[in-house]
């Protein structure tokens, strides 16, 4: 049997006020992830994602219910877990004054490295993480892009055989976000380890999760692969179709395989079931009038998204 | 793990401390500017009041004391205020190290600074005040010193304690408890002029009897040792305790996180 690398039962966190009231933040979580998944948590802000991640790295305790970390016992073996786990958080953060070099090296040192090994595996991930050129930059002279590969960097100083980002490219330019989820990807096959990635960024999930969690107001409301979230939740293909003249729009939503529309004067958003073939009997309700045209897109995980976060 | 791998999850805090005070140009105030101010204005009110020679060395023992006591804590307390400061905690907690390695290494870069410190005032209060503070020779300054780094590392770990469970307003505690130490543990004055109250509280800190122990070499008088020392390694261990009950505790109510924030 392969080890798993998180078995949750009915995690559940809540914060107290000074004044005594409390905040449920996580309900009940049960899940399990297997070795060598990249597997996603997805949610509005707020859903519990970074509390999730927080508590499956052991930073923080849950107040109730069972985590076992690659099979150990995250109550009894933190310590144990904590040698062979790393994380990269969103908005990283490092002592400012200490440059890309030293802020490793720092790190390396905690986590027990030492002599030529440790400055080894500096060198490697600053090579690996194409650091080379700010090796000698403080971080607070650092972009939000190369802080967040020294992020990167530091949370692979142990090799750990799990790895736990939390909103990776939050904040990032679209073309440094595509960067760090190549760099993600590419840690993930040469290294062959689990990845847990929180995310509100739906490609982001769609490109690189085998699994993903959707959290909402602390509860997993649907857990799958991006492929079959998109396909239980009947999420059709939208098609939009603008045009001139007459169209009988209240025909169409009679149509077999029709599972949703929305109509405006030259304008008909349709979501359709592609097994039930109804293109073609819709585009024969639209015989009076003259198609502009016809735009038709796959769902994604930003529909998944817009109907569990309802 | 070996004992290298261990010794430099100790030595990570140093190398921390130690870069980050190498930047920092106020570093020359911890070190130079604020322990010469603190000499020199006892010094020079010694000889304004055309004090004795024994109560020049009472205050003066009691000047350096504290100074290389502020010096020395404050680098333990350092090493949780750099990373909440720069909100990088999570980043140190996730790592698979003890509250011990985090005390002791910020101390050991402490002792480093604190000698610095020593070493300067007791040159300049030898030939500007010709008090000589090593006259009892070497074992009772090493004695005296370990008292002192060791009260050190007692605050430090107040600080971060502290900074754990009430969050980053308690950051104000690095600079309040020594304060409090001079009042009562007999810095510039015998703890027989406090109100008995306050002299219960001065007998329950380490610091009195190594003032008193190292005064002795200067005013015969008996001292109280051995007591102090078990005090100080009594506090030492208990605070030890005390810090790792506060991290778990910050691990459970979750202001580990808020601290990153």
């Amino acid at each position: 049997m392969t080890e798993k690398s998180v078995e949750a039962r009915g995690i559940s966190k809540m914060y107290k006020s000074l004044l005594g009231s409390s905040t449920t933040i996580l309900d009940s979580i049960s899940l399990d992830i297997e070795s060598g998944e990249i597997f996603g948590l997805l949610g509005p802000n707020g859903s519990g994602k970074t509390t999730l991640i927080s508590i499956f790295s052991t930073l923080i305790y849950p107040e109730a219910g069972s985590l076992f970390i690659l099979g150990m016992n995250a109550r009894r073996d933190k310590g144990e877990i904590r040698k062979v786990i790393n994380i990269s958080t969103a908005k990283p953060n490092f002592p400012w004054s200490l440059t890309v070099r030293e802020n490793l090296r720092h790190y390396g040192m905690l986590y027990g490295l030492y002599g030529s090994h440790l400055s080894r595996t500096v060198d490697d991930q600053i090579e690996a993480f194409e650091l080379g050129d700010f090796r000698d930059k403080r971080f607070e002279d650092l972009s939000t892009g190369i802080k967040q590969r020294l992020s990167l960097a530091k949370a692979m100083l142990n090799h750990p055989r799990l790895l736990f980002l939390d909103e990776p490219t939050t904040g990032l330019d679209p073309d440094i976000s595509m960067k760090t989820r190549m760099l993600v990807k590419r840690i993930h096959e040469e290294e062959n380890i689990s990845v847990i990635l929180s995310t509100h960024y739906m490609p982001e999930a769609e490109m690189l999760c085998d699994r993903i969690a959707f959290l909402r107001k602390g509860r997993i409301v649907a857990m799958d692969t991006p492929r079959n979230l998109k396909k239980h939740l009947c999420l059709g293909e939208r098609v939009v179709i603008s045009y001139q003249g007459q169209a009988d729009t209240a025909a169409i939503e009679k149509l077999p395989g029709i599972l949703g529309l929305k109509a405006q004067k030259g304008r008909v958003e349709i979501s359709i079931d592609r097994s039930e073939e109804s293109l073609d009997r819709i585009i024969k309700l639209f015989s009076g009038a003259k198609i502009l045209d016809i735009d038709i897109k796959e769902p994604d995980l930003e529909d998944v998204f817009i109907e569990l976060a309802r | 793990m070996n004992w290298r791998g261990e010794l430099n999850k100790f030595l990570a805090s140093a190398y921390k401390n130690w870069i980050i005070s190498r930047r920092n140009i106020f570093t020359i105030f911890e070190l130079f500017f604020w322990p010469m101010i603190s000499l020199l204005s006892i010094g020079l009110l010694t000889r304004f009041l055309k004090m004795d020679d024994s109560i020049v060395s009472f205050l003066l023992v009691g000047a350096i004391a504290l100074t290389i006591l502020q010096v020395a804590q404050i680098d333990v307390a350092y090493v949780l205020l750099f990373d909440m400061w720069s909100k990088s905690i999570k980043n140190t907690f996730i790592a698979p190290i003890k509250s011990y390695h985090l005390v002791f290494g910020a101390l050991l870069f402490g002792i480093l600074r604190g000698s610095v410190v020593f070493i300067i005032l007791v040159t300049v209060s030898r030939y500007l005040f010709g008090f000589d503070f090593l006259v009892g020779g070497l074992l009772p300054v090493l004695i005296f010193l370990a008292g002192i780094y060791a009260m050190a590392a007692v605050i430090g770990i107040a600080v971060c304690v502290s900074i754990l469970t009430f969050g980053q307003k308690a950051d104000v505690a690095a600079w309040s408890l020594s304060g409090l130490i001079l009042l009562v543990s007999g810095i510039y004055y015998p703890i027989d002029v406090l109100p008995s109250i306050l002299q219960t509280l001065a007998k329950a800190i380490p610091l009195t009897y190594f003032l008193e122990y190292y005064r002795s070499i200067f005013i015969p008088s008996p001292h109280h040792l051995i007591w102090g020392a078990s005090l100080a390694a009594f506090y030492l261990i208990f605070g030890l305790i005390m810090l790792d009950r506060a991290i778990e505790r910050a691990r459970k109510t979750g202001i580990l996180l808020r601290l990153s924030e």
